[in-house]
């Protein structure tokens, strides 16, 4: 695994405002300071047995 | 036998469904896994499965069962961009094989043209609200219905015995024409009918009989025991077969012999049946002659 901190982007649950996070950084909205954020889904191919 | 030939029927005649689902974008309100699972349970038009090959023995791809040998692909891509709900239906499903389409499809299309009504546009899988989207792609592959129930093609099957009604009609010419109407309408099923101008009792249809001694029963209580006498005969059997639409119920029937050949072919070749022979030697020689 490579150790570069990727910066992930997250939807704030309050304003809906996209947020950029890397490790270690609070988890708020730079907006509106909304403590809860939500994470995007992938924009890679997920693959299911229809089973 | 015949109990083989059913359970063949139900759970070991090949057909074509759903079975990989690669998903692009999902924003409806449906997850990922319920919908993989929605797009395994449509049946297929599965006439070809008899001639594809399971992916797992297919050498023209290494057990990916990814090419035309083995699988068939799917696209699908809906995005509602309307105020009103959009249905995402079986027939959204794009084949990249003309022969194996979803079954209310190839009946839409065979009605000449479209679906019929409002109320008949396909198996829906999932509704889309303003902006959401689904974009998918999916592998359908040949299977049984040991493996996973989607692989089915019949949706119920049974056997009864053929029944073999013989009228004792010297005492059935000793009956009143009232005795004989009350007689033959103590059968819950329309076995059996009173000629109108003989007013002889006649069977119109020994299938419909559901062996519930009824009549016998009645036959007794009038003090006629021994006026019918109904037996199930052992060598020929009534087969109701109710099919998914992935294969036509009479091809079922011929399929699930062919698959009963090929065990049966296993059996006899296989090692351990040699090896059984000799210790059962008079009973060899009868298998061997068939």
């Amino acid at each position: 695994m490579d150790a570069q901190p990727e910066p992930v982007s997250y939807i704030c649950g309050d304003c809906g405002m996209e947020n950029t996070l890397k490790p270690g950084d609070v988890i708020q909205c730079r907006e509106c300071g909304y403590r809860i954020l939500y994470k995007k889904r992938t924009r890679r191919i997920v693959q299911y047995e229809a089973r | 036998m015949a109990n083989a030939l059913r359970r063949i029927m139900l759970s070991e005649v090949p057909t074509i469904a759903i079975d990989l689902v690669e998903i692009e974008v999902n924003s409806t309100v449906l997850n990922d896994e319920f919908i993989a699972h929605r797009l395994g349970l449509i049946p297929l038009v599965s006439d070809r499965a008899m001639d594809m090959r399971f992916s797992r023995d297919c050498d023209a791809c290494d057990g990916d069962g990814q090419c035309v040998h083995c699988s068939v692909e799917f696209q699908l891509s809906v995005r509602c961009d309307e105020d009103q709900t959009v249905d995402v239906t079986s027939a959204d499903l794009i084949s990249s094989d003309p022969m194996v389409v979803p079954v209310d499809v190839a009946l839409a299309a065979a009605r000449t043209e479209g679906f019929d009504s409002a109320e008949n546009k396909g198996i829906i899988i999932v509704k889309l609200r303003r902006g959401q989207e689904l974009r998918l792609r999916a592998i359908a592959r040949k299977g049984i219905g040991k493996d996973h129930a989607k692989w089915s093609p019949a949706a119920t099957v049974t056997y009864m015995y053929e029944p073999d009604i013989y009228i004792n009609e010297d005492m059935m010419g000793s009956l009143t024409l009232e005795e004989k109407i009350s007689w033959v309408e103590s059968s819950p099923t329309k076995v059996f009918d009173i000629d109108p101008d003989t007013h002889q009792v006649k069977v119109v249809d020994a299938e419909a009989y559901t062996y519930d001694d009824e009549v016998i029963k009645k036959a007794e209580a009038m003090g006629k025991p021994g006026l019918v006498e109904i037996t199930g005969r052992e060598d020929s059997f009534i087969f109701t077969v109710e099919s998914t639409g992935a294969v036509k119920a009479s091809q079922i029937v011929i399929n699930a012999i062919e698959v009963l050949k090929q065990k049966l072919d296993a059996v006899r070749l296989s090692e351990d049946t040699v090896e059984a022979d000799e210790q059962f030697g008079e009973l060899g020689a009868h298998m061997r002659g068939g």
